[in-house]
C-alpha cells in the first residue's frame, strides 16, 4: 500500500497554464517515492521516476518548463535519490488503406496525425485518474482520449482487458472514438516512444500463460522491457495484453488482435515532448507500432472506436495466477474421486476379512 | 443387446429367396444377380445406400463447429448464443428418443418412417440456411430444431434397416461400416466447409451473412442426397418384401416409462457416466477451432483438422475396440481407463501448452473405448424386457444434459474464458469417474456381474441356460416318475432323500407294521402311500 497525493500544476498559480496541463502524482511507500508525471504539453507524456526516499520532491520551472526548449526545467529533488526513469511518450497515430484486408501495414498511409499538434483539453480529475481527450485540427468530430489511472494497491482493472496492476505501476487506457476514417477500409497504428533513463525498455518479450480467466481467449502478455542483462528488480516495465477492443463497455465480442512492430531506436522524443525535454538531457528512446486489427476482422468504420490499454510501472510486471475458483474445482474434482477409491478400498478389504472368519457355506 | 436372430428378417431363407426370385423373374428364367434380394451383390448395393443414408444428417450437425469464427461474427453473436444452436439440436431429441422405435414401428413403419425423417433433417437445414442468409437469428434456431427431430430417429431407422437385412457376424461389420460413414460425414464437413465459405465469400463480394447462408445452402445438397438414399432404399425394400413375401422389418422396441422405478442403482450410476462424459466431449469439439486458433497459434485449417482428429480416430478406432472388449470383459474397468485418459487429455489442454494433437488423439481412443465398453453394460444390468427404455431413457437424458451444457458453455467461455471452460469439463469428467469408481465397487461388493471378463461371463450364460434346460426337462417327465414313485416304500423315499443330504443310510432294518401316510409331493395333489414301520439296527 501507498500514499497518494495528487496535483495538478504543482508550483503554477491560477488561473491555468496557458497550454498543456501537467500532473503530479505521489505514491510514497516507506523508504521510497514514485512519481508519475503526465503532461499534454506537445505529445501526450508519462513519465515516471523512482527515488529512494520518502521525502522527494519535484521542482518545475514553469516559464522555462512551457517554452519547451530547455532540460532541466523539471527536477525531482534530491537528485542523487532518483533510482531510474523511464517514461512513455505517445507520439503519432497513423492510419492507412487496408484495400486486401491483408492488415500489413507497410503501404497506402495517409499522412500521419502527430499528437504533439493536437489541441488538448484540460486534464479531467476524478480521484486517482485524470483523462486527456484532444483532436487534431483535421478531425470533425471525434476525438482522441488518454486516461491515466493510478494505483496504491494491487488489484484489477474492472473492464476488459482487466489487466493485473501492482502498487508500483499506473495504467493508460487510449483510445479513438468518433473519428471519421479517411477510407472505408482503413485502420490504424499509434506509434509510441519509450525513453529510458539509465537503462532504456529495447525488446519486447511475448510472455505464454495457460490462465486466459480475466481476458477470455488471450493467452499472451507483452512487456517492453531492458536488455537482457539488467536484472529485472529495479527497471521499468511496460506491459500490456495483444487486444483492442472496438466498443466503449466492450465485452469479449468486441476483442481484435492488436500487433506490433519490433523496438528501433529513435531520436525525436524530446522534441514532440515538452516533458521530455524538460526532464531528459540526452534521452534513448526507442520507438515501436501498435497496429490493431487483423486480415478479416472489422475495420475501424465498423464500429468507429477502438480502445487499448498500457501498463507503466517499476519493478516486477505483475504477473496473472489462477483464481480461486479454478483452484477449489479442480480440487474438488480430483480429490473427491481419489476419497472414494481409498474409502471403497477399505470397505473392500473389511468385507474380505469379515467374510474369511464366517462359516464355510454348505454347498 | 436384444436377440436379432428371434426377430423375422427379411433374409430367413436364401434358398427361399432363389425361388421367389425365380418366380417374380419369369418361369425358367432367374433374376441377375444384383436385383436379386437374397443376393450378397445386391445386399452390398443395399448396404451402400444405408451408408449413404446418415451421411447427410452427420455432415450438417457440426456446421457450426466448423463454422464458428464466421457464423459469430457475419450474424454478430456471443458464443452462448451461438452454442445454441447446438441446444436447440438435443431439445426435441430429450423427448423422442422414448417416440422413435414406436413411430417407425406402429405409425408410419420403416420405409415411410426413414423417408419423413429424412425430409425432416432436409426442410431444417435449408430453414438454418435461410436464416443464415436473410440474417435472423431466430429462424436459424427453429432450422436446427426441425433438423433434430430427424436426425437422432434417422439413426434408429439405419440400424433397423442394417437388422432386417444382415444378421449374425455381418450385423457387426455393417454397424461398423455405418459407424465410420457417420465419422467420414463429420470429418468431411469439419475440414471442407471453411474453404466452401472462403470460395463463395470471393464469388459474393464480401464475407457477410450472404455468404454462409449460401455455404449452408451447399451443406444442404448432401442432405438432399441422403434423402435420395432414402428414397432410393424405401423402393428397394418394398420390392423386396413382395419378392421374398416377409413382412416390413420393425425396430422391435418397447417402451414401458413405467420400468423406470425398476431401474438398478447400477444403472442409475451408468447414467451418470454416459451424461458426465459427452457433455465434456461435443460441446468442447463445438468450441474447439477458435481454442487452437488463439490459444496454440494453429491456423485457421490446421485447428479445424485436429478439431476433427476424434472423429477421424473413432471411426478405426471402434471396431478394434469393440472386438478388444468383447474378448476381454471387464467392462467397467475399460470405462475406467477411458474416463481416465479423458481426464488427462482436459487437463493437458488446460494447464499445458503441449501439441494438442497429442491430447486430441488421446481424447478420440478414450472416446471409442467408453462407447465401446459402456452401452453394452445396460444389457447386463437390466432384464430384456426393460432394454428399450433403458436406452431411450439413457439417451434422453444424455440429449438432455448436452442442450443445457451446450448453453452453459458458451456462457462461461464468453465470462470467465477457454481456462475455465476447460476446467469446468474436467469437473463433468470426474463425476463421471465418481461414478465409474462407486459403479466399480458397488458391483463389487454386490458380485461382481458387470465387471467378469468374457469368459467367465460365457460360463455364466451356459450354466444360467443348463439350468433353465433342466428345469424345462424336470416339468415334463414329473407325471412318469409320480407313477415309478408309487411302488417305493415310504422308508425307501426317506432313504433317498437323506442320501442326498448326504446323511447315514441303514443297511440292515427290521419291518412289521403297515400304516396309511399322506406325502404332499406338488402344491396340488398328494401321494398316499402304505408302508411297513421299520428301525434300524
Amino acid at each position: 500500500m501507498a500514499a497518494l497525493s495528487v496535483e495538478l500544476n504543482p508550483g503554477w498559480p491560477s488561473p491555468l497554464p496557458p497550454v498543456g496541463d501537467l500532473l503530479h502524482v505521489r505514491a510514497v511507500g516507506d523508504n521510497d517515492t514514485l512519481h508519475f508525471l503526465f503532461c499534454s504539453l506537445g505529445a501526450p507524456t508519462l513519465l515516471l521516476v523512482h527515488t529512494n526516499s520518502s521525502s522527494s520532491t519535484l521542482e518545475v520551472d514553469w516559464t522555462q518548463f512551457l517554452t519547451r526548449k530547455v532540460s532541466g526545467s523539471l527536477r525531482v529533488e534530491p537528485e542523487s535519490s532518483i533510482l531510474q526513469s523511464n517514461a512513455i511518450v505517445f507520439s503519432r497515430l497513423l492510419e492507412y488503406d487496408d484495400v486486401n484486408n491483408t492488415a500489413n501495414p507497410t503501404s497506402d498511409f495517409f499522412p500521419p496525425y502527430d499528437l504533439r499538434d493536437f489541441t488538448w483539453a484540460r486534464l479531467n480529475l476524478s480521484g486517482a485518474s485524470a483523462l486527456l481527450c484532444g483532436a487534431a485540427a483535421t478531425f470533425a468530430n471525434g476525438s482522441l482520449c488518454l486516461k491515466l489511472t493510478v494505483f496504491d494497491s494491487e488489484g484489477r482493472d474492472q473492464i476488459l482487458p482487466r489487466l493485473l496492476h501492482s502498487a508500483n505501476s499506473s495504467q493508460v487506457e487510449v483510445w479513438l472514438d468518433g473519428v471519421l476514417p479517411q477510407a472505408t477500409r482503413s485502420r490504424f497504428l499509434l506509434e509510441l516512444q519509450a525513453v529510458g533513463g539509465a537503462y532504456p525498455l529495447s525488446r519486447v518479450e511475448v510472455q505464454r500463460s495457460i490462465d486466459d480467466e480475466f481476458t477470455p481467449s488471450i493467452f499472451k502478455v507483452l512487456q517492453w522491457l531492458p536488455p537482457l542483462n539488467r536484472t529485472y528488480g529495479g527497471s521499468g516495465f511496460l506491459q500490456w495484453k495483444p487486444v483492442s477492443y472496438r466498443q466503449f463497455s466492450p465485452v469479449v465480442e468486441d476483442g481484435t488482435p492488436a500487433q506490433h512492430s519490433p523496438p528501433r531506436p529513435q531520436s525525436c522524443a524530446e522534441e514532440s515532448s515538452g516533458l521530455i525535454r524538460a526532464f531528459y538531457a540526452e534521452p534513448e528512446t526507442f520507438g515501436l507500432n501498435v497496429s490493431f486489427g487483423l486480415a478479416g476482422e472489422p475495420f475501424y468504420n465498423s464500429t468507429r472506436f477502438f480502445s487499448w490499454t498500457v501498463l507503466l510501472g517499476v519493478g516486477l510486471p505483475p504477473m496473472d495466477s489462477f483464481s480461486p475458483a479454478v483452484l477449489i474445482m479442480m480440487a474438488v474434482g480430483l480429490g473427491t474421486p481419489m476419497i472414494l477409491l481409498l474409502l471403497g478400498g477399505v470397505c473392500v478389504c473389511i468385507r474380505k476379512r469379515a467374510s474369511a472368519s464366517s462359516y464355510e457355506p454348505i454347498n | 443387446m436384444a436377440d436379432y436372430e428371434e426377430r423375422q428378417s427379411l433374409l430367413g431363407d436364401e434358398d427361399k429367396g432363389r425361388q421367389a426370385a425365380e418366380a417374380a423373374g419369369g418361369p425358367g428364367r432367374p433374376l441377375p444377380a444384383i436385383c436379386d434380394p437374397g443376393h450378397l451383390l445386391h445386399r452390398i448395393v443395399v448396404l451402400v445406400f444405408m451408408c449413404f443414408l446418415g451421411f447427410g444428417s452427420y455432415f450438417c450437425y457440426d456446421n457450426p463447429a466448423a463454422l464458428q469464427t464466421q457464423v459469430i461474427q457475419d450474424l454478430d453473436l456471443n458464443t452462448a448464443k451461438f452454442m445454441q444452436l447446438y441446444a436447440w439440436y438435443s431439445w426435441p431429441n430429450v423427448v423422442l428418443c422414448f417416440f422413435g422405435g414406436f413411430l417407425l414401428d406402429r405409425v408410419f413403419g420403416i420405409r415411410l418412417g426413414t423417408i419423413i425423417f429424412s425430409l425432416f433433417v432436409c426442410v431444417g437445414q435449408v430453414i438454418f440456411a435461410t436464416g443464415a442468409l436473410v440474417n435472423r437469428f431466430w429462424l436459424m434456431e427453429v432450422g436446427r430444431f426441425v433438423f433434430g427431430i430427424g436426425g437422432e430417429s434417422l439413426a434408429v431407422a439405419q440400424n433397423t434397416y442394417a437388422v432386417n437385412w444382415f444378421k449374425g457376424k455381418e450385423l457387426n461389420l455393417v454397424f461398423g461400416l455405418q459407424l465410420s460413414m457417420a465419422r467420414i460425414g463429420s470429418t468431411v464437413n469439419m475440414n471442407i466447409m471453411g474453404w466452401v465459405y472462403s470460395k463463395v465469400a470471393a464469388l459474393v463480394g464480401t464475407p457477410g451473412h450472404t455468404a454462409l447462408g449460401a455455404s449452408l445452402m451447399i451443406a444442404g445438397v448432401t442432405c438432399l442426397f441422403s434423402l435420395t438414399c432414402a428414397l432410393v432404399l424405401g423402393f428397394l425394400d418394398k420390392r423386396a418384401e413382395k419378392i421374398l413375401n416377409k413382412e416390413q422389418g420393425k425396430t422391435g422396441e418397447v417402451i414401458k416409462l413405467t420400468d423406470v422405478k425398476d431401474f438398478p442403482f447400477t444403472l442409475w450410476l451408468i447414467f451418470f457416466i454416459c451424461v458426465g462424459y459427452y457433455v465434456a466431449i461435443f460441446p468442447f469439439i463445438g468450441l474447439g477451432q477458435v481454442f487452437f486458433i488463439e490459444k496454440f497459434n494453429f491456423s485457421p485449417a490446421e485447428a479445424r483438422a485436429v478439431n476433427s482428429i476424434v472423429y477421424i480416430i473413432s471411426a478405426p478406432a471402434s471396431p478394434v475396440l469393440g472386438f478388444m472388449v468383447d474378448r476381454t470383459g471387464k467392462n467397467v474397468i475399460w470405462v475406467m481407463v477411458a474416463v481416465i485418459t479423458t481426464l488427462a487429455a482436459h487437463m493437458m489442454l488446460a494447464f499445458t501448452f503441449w501439441n494438442p494433437w497429442i491430447a486430441m488423439s488421446l481424447l478420440g481412443v478414450s472416446y471409442s473405448l467408453l462407447a465401446c465398453a459402456l452401452w453394452p453394460m445396460v444389457a447386463f444390468v437390466v432384464p430384456e424386457h426393460q432394454l428399450g427404455t433403458a436406452y431411450g431413457f439413457m439417451q434422453s437424458i444424455q440429449n438432455l444434459g448436452l442442450a443445457l451444457i451446450a448453453m452453459a458453455a458458451g456462457a462461461i467461455l464468453d465470462t470467465r474464458g477457454y481456462l475455465f471452460l476447460e476446467v469446468f469439463f474436467c469437473v463433468c469428467i470426474c463425476v463421471a469417474l465418481i461414478a465409474v469408481v462407486m459403479l466399480y465397487f458397488v458391483d463389487y461388493l454386490k458380485g461382481g456381474d458387470l465387471n467378469m471378463s468374457a469368459a467367465d461371463r460365457a460360463k455364466l450364460l451356459k450354466e444360467s441356460t443348463s439350468d433353465a434346460e433342466i428345469k424345462r426337462r424336470s416339468s415334463r417327465v414329473s407325471e412318469g416318475e409320480l407313477a415309478r414313485l408309487a411302488h417305493m416304500s415310504a422308508f425307501g423315499l426317506r432313504n433317498r432323500y437323506l442320501s442326498r443330504l448326504g446323511a447315514q443310510v441303514c443297511t440292515h432294518h427290521l419291518c412289521f407294521d403297515s400304516i396309511q401316510t399322506e406325502i404332499p409331493l406338488f402344491p396340488n395333489s398328494v401321494f398316499k402311500t402304505s408302508h411297513w414301520q421299520c428301525i434300524c439296527f
